[in-house]
């Protein structure tokens, strides 16, 4: 038989093993409770609740005067928790009634299980909201979200770009500004179960979103108005694959215009063509570049009215009159004017003439005398060859042939505006610069960030001088002849008697594929005005009109229509 | 006749105050649930308060009955609790609930024959062995087979937790009547080999031990209850959410009025209300071990001795788990966890403990055990 001690003996050592490996397990729940209990604590917190985005109201962008141009409208997708839904058939009467959907369909989505959310219907309005409030539907949400809405859909499209759906900014300004429009998203936290229902005692946190800021343009929506309708009458008129205009106040670099047509409705867009999406919604005033032609005598006539100024011998002044003859023989190559030479057409002319009759070979003299060094040294100092710095995305610097590489054919040619591609932007800017006292300013679309709550600036951008490109003396000069060119010459169909317009036409012709294409042509006009005190400038480009093709006549009578229009809008009272 | 001395009423107050504790967390834990599904947050405490108010007739029972009685009583015990666990598997009285035969029931009344046969093996081995000689190695195979058919119909159900439990009860039965070493050591080979075949016929028993060494390899599979048991803990730090603040029991705990019971009351206790609760624990199982040890006659040593270690290495198990000590398994903590079976046998055990204690002096004690 078992000697009974040793079975209490063996119990008593039992029992020490079960106190040993209790305090064992108490240790581990100590560490457990204790040390480990913050890291469990917020891992776990991530299944406690569940956090709605509140989405961050995407700021305004409006016009140099307040007008709004783009803003965000409230409107609500519904959804419903099954799991929280009392009674499912009422719920699926009275929102199909509301919201005039199918009663089978809703009690389906209703009743859906194994998802904690099925959404019934987006973008509700207001008074749908509200009656459905007023129902008081357990397990009924609405969740507000921003639709970005254009006021004028087809003005200014490719300036102001669009969003995604999401709401990030694509293109335009809604990209370039998107940090500050954004805003910060807020949320949310309600205590749920496992399923997501909802605790009655539950808390709920919310942290408020952060509204985006307000982006004030220098743009001016009247005169936007105004040149997207000539645009329109242009199209119209010249039927023409595209016209574009700048409309810019040369002593500030504000742009005061901006438009391309055709265009996208920015409320309507094409977004499942992307291809057309993508070509409409460019902003190519900004982001391409094309051969100015004529326009681009201004540059060169004011390098060598400035090189004049300050002595320098190669450089003719503005009595000098030039050779008369249709052609120059550059290294065995042939440059004729755009017209013949004959009946004493564009003989004995001064520089000022030589603006106003647009003649090739003066300019291709100047070009060449003055020397490819001097050429290049205002073609830099115009801001050529480099991206003006616009606070736009995907701008372009334009194409120069390199100073080490430039034979005198190419100078010559660079003269009057060919082999040399520029950006439209660059060609006004450097215009600006010609005749506004001799100062290149940096173009700029945004004036302001404010804060829309409190009206605090939180930035602002003003006028930039880049550098100087010629003296006040010769810009008074330029403009002086320009303003001629309108009375007399080639820019007369942009005339309004006494507002000193002046201006300057370009015909370009196009080249597709490396070659000149025949027939097609880039028609142009830059003026500004008045002459004497110089503010607005106006590039209108008309690209490949049909029939007529001179800058002189396709362009500048729109030019002339957006200043007459400038003049009734500002109210500005004639000089003279 | 024999003296009777005083009943150790420390046992029935540590009980009771289980029991209490029971009641106050199953319907803690419960209440949400209970409310979501059945609409009557009241559903498994009421449920578990029928259990307690039985289980107290049932150790009231236990306690009066002459322990004579009790001892002629052991083959229907194990006769009965034989049939019951069949009974498990006839369509009609088995309840099949996930995925396992672990009830039988007739109406709304249902039980768990398994937590029943726990029981009636230590009585039979407390019979048996008080009067066989356990050097013997062919009376310790009659002690095995015994628990080895208890082991088979209850690994059929299948419910490997009380398998395991089950198993122990018989090493510590074996090794407290006085089985030699070697034969010890013979035994313990095939339930070594038992662990492996037993992962091969059932593979999840592989993941779940898996699981238990990185739950987060599969925070939706099989470490999601471990995972949910640690939040619920690690919620708790020194004092607890306070009690009915748990987070836990919104679902993400299963078995949070059950199997899990313990990690709730980690989460609104903290680890003093846990060490209270161990502290009950090991209070009830020095009293019990302190009763066996006492005892003159070598029936009411081995019975004392087997109901105290079944409390002992179920609530040993249970805190494993709960802590993620130990590859996780179903297994009731004893007199706080929802389960009316569980509950009444406890209770009807613990009875039997208190009547054995009658025969014991209190200045009658030996050993170390006296400071207690």
């Amino acid at each position: 038989m078992v000697d009974f001690y040793t079975s209490k003996k063996r119990l008593l050592s039992l029992f020490v093993v079960a106190i040993f490996l209790l305090s064992v397990i108490f240790l581990r729940l100590g560490y457990i409770q204790i040390i480990w209990g913050k890291q469990l604590q917020s891992k776990a917190s991530e299944q406690w609740q569940r956090d709605l985005p509140v989405k961050a109201y995407r700021g305004d962008i409006v016009d140099t005067n307040g007008v709004v141009l783009a803003t965000t409208k409230t409107c609500y997708t519904l959804y419903v928790r099954p799991k929280s839904v009392v009674d499912s058939e009422k719920t699926a009467q009275i929102l199909s009634g509301v919201l005039q959907l199918d009663y089978t369909k809703v009690l389906q989505k209703v009743t859906k299980r194994g998802v904690s959310e099925v959404t019934i219907a987006r973008q509700l309005d207001n008074s749908v909201v509200e009656k459905i409030r007023n129902e008081n539907l357990p397990g009924v949400y609405l969740s507000a979200e921003g639709i970005r809405s254009y006021t004028y859909g087809n003005y200014l499209s490719q300036v102001l770009g669009f969003v995604s759906v999401d709401g990030v900014g694509q293109t335009g300004i809604e990209a370039y500004y998107d940090k500050y429009l954004q805003g910060i998203n807020g949320q949310v936290l309600t205590d749920t179960d496992l399923v997501g229902k909802e605790l009655e005692e539950g808390q709920m946190s919310y942290i408020p979103a952060i509204d985006g800021l307000t982006v004030t343009l220098t743009i001016d929506s009247t005169i936007q108005m105004i040149v997207e309708n000539v645009l329109k009458l242009a199209m119209y008129q010249q039927n023409p694959i595209s016209c574009r205009c700048i409309v810019t106040d040369v002593t500030t670099g504000e742009i005061l215009a901006m438009a391309s047509n055709p265009g996208v409705d920015l409320n309507n867009l094409p977004r499942d063509n992307l291809q057309e999406l993508m070509q409409y919604s460019k902003n190519t005033l900004v982001t391409d570049i094309y051969e100015p032609g004529s326009t681009f005598k201004v540059l060169t006539a004011a390098a060598c009215l400035e090189e004049y100024k300050n002595g320098n011998p190669k450089a003719f002044g503005p009595q000098h009159i030039f050779n008369s003859a249709g052609t120059r023989l550059i290294d065995g190559s042939k440059i004729s004017c755009w017209t013949k030479h004959a009946n004493g057409k564009h003989s004995n002319q001064n520089l000022s003439d030589a603006l106003n009759t647009s003649c090739n070979p003066i300019f291709t003299d100047i070009a060449l005398s003055l020397g490819k060094d001097v050429m290049y040294k205002y073609l830099q100092a115009f801001g050529y060859g480099k991206a003006s710095g616009i606070d736009f995305a995907g701008e372009q610097g334009g194409l120069l042939v390199p100073q080490s590489a430039v034979t005198n054919g190419d100078l010559a040619r660079i003269g009057f505006g060919q082999t040399i591609a520029v950006t439209a932007l660059q060609l006004c800017m450097a215009t600006g610069a010609a005749v506004n006292g001799g100062l290149l300013m940096k173009p700029y679309l945004v004036k302001e960030i404010s804060d829309p709550t409190t009206g605090k600036v939180v930035q602002r951008f003003s006028p930039t001088v880049v550098n100087r490109a010629v003296s006040p003396e010769t810009s008074s000069q330029i403009a002086q002849m320009l303003a001629r060119v309108v009375k007399e010459g080639g820019g007369k169909n942009a005339y309004i008697e006494g507002y000193q317009v002046g201006g300057k036409t370009g015909t370009a012709q196009k080249f597709v594929d490396g070659k000149l294409a025949q027939g097609k042509y880039v028609s142009s006009f830059v003026g500004f005005f008045p002459a004497s005190s110089p503010k607005y400038l106006v590039l209108m480009i008309v690209d490949e009109p049909q029939g007529q093709s001179y800058g002189s006549i396709v362009a500048a009578p729109y030019a002339g229509l957006i200043f007459q229009q400038i003049i009734d809008y500002k109210n500005i009272a004639p000089l003279e | 006749m024999k003296t009777q001395y005083k009943s150790d009423y420390i046992i029935l107050i540590v009980v009771l105050l289980l029991v209490t504790i029971g009641l106050v967390f199953v319907y803690s834990a419960s209440m949400y649930n209970a409310q979501v599904t059945y609409n009557n947050r009241y559903f498994f405490l009421s449920k578990q308060a029928v259990g307690a108010l039985v289980g107290v007739v049932a150790l009231v029972f236990c306690w009066k009955i002459p322990l004579e009685r009790v001892k002629k009583l052991w083959v229907v015990s194990v006769v009965l609790s034989a049939v019951l666990l069949v009974l498990v598997f006839v369509p009609g009285i088995g309840i099949e609930n996930y995925g396992a035969n672990r009830w039988i029931g007739f109406g709304s009344f249902s039980l768990q024959p398994s937590e029943l046969a726990k029981f009636s093996y230590v009585l039979f081995c407390a019979v048996f062995m008080s009067r066989r000689d356990m050097k013997k190695f062919g009376n310790c195979l009659v002690v095995i087979a015994v628990g080895v058919a208890f082991c088979a119909l209850i690994i059929a159900e299948p419910n490997m937790s009380i398998t395991m439990c089950m198993a122990m009860i018989m090493m510590v039965m074996l090794f407290v009547g006085g089985a030699r070493w070697k034969h010890l050591f013979l035994m313990l080979f095939p339930i070594v080999l038992a662990v492996p075949l037993l992962i091969l016929l059932e593979p999840y028993r592989m993941l779940r031990l898996l699981a238990f060494l990185d739950p987060w390899a599969s925070p939706k599979g099989e470490g999601y209850q471990l995972i949910q048991s640690l939040y619920a803990l690690g919620g708790g730090g020194w004092f607890g959410r306070g009690l009915f603040n748990s987070i836990q029991k919104y679902r993400f705990l299963p078995f949070s009025e059950s199997d899990f019971v313990f990690a709730i009351i980690g989460e609104e206790t903290g680890l003093v209300g846990c060490l209270i609760v161990f502290s009950l624990y090991a209070l009830l199982v020095i009293r019990g071990v302190r009763i066996a040890v006492n005892c003159n006659n070598r029936f009411c040593c081995f019975l004392s001795c087997g109901i105290t270690s079944v409390i002992a290495v179920q609530s040993l198990l249970n805190f494993a788990v709960v802590t993620g000590s130990i590859p996780p398994t179903g297994l009731p903590l004893p007199f706080i966890s929802y389960g009316g079976t569980s509950l009444v046998v406890f209770m009807a055990a613990v009875g039997l403990l208190l009547n054995i204690s009658k025969n014991i002096s209190s200045t009658n004690i030996g050993g170390f055990l006296w400071i207690i």
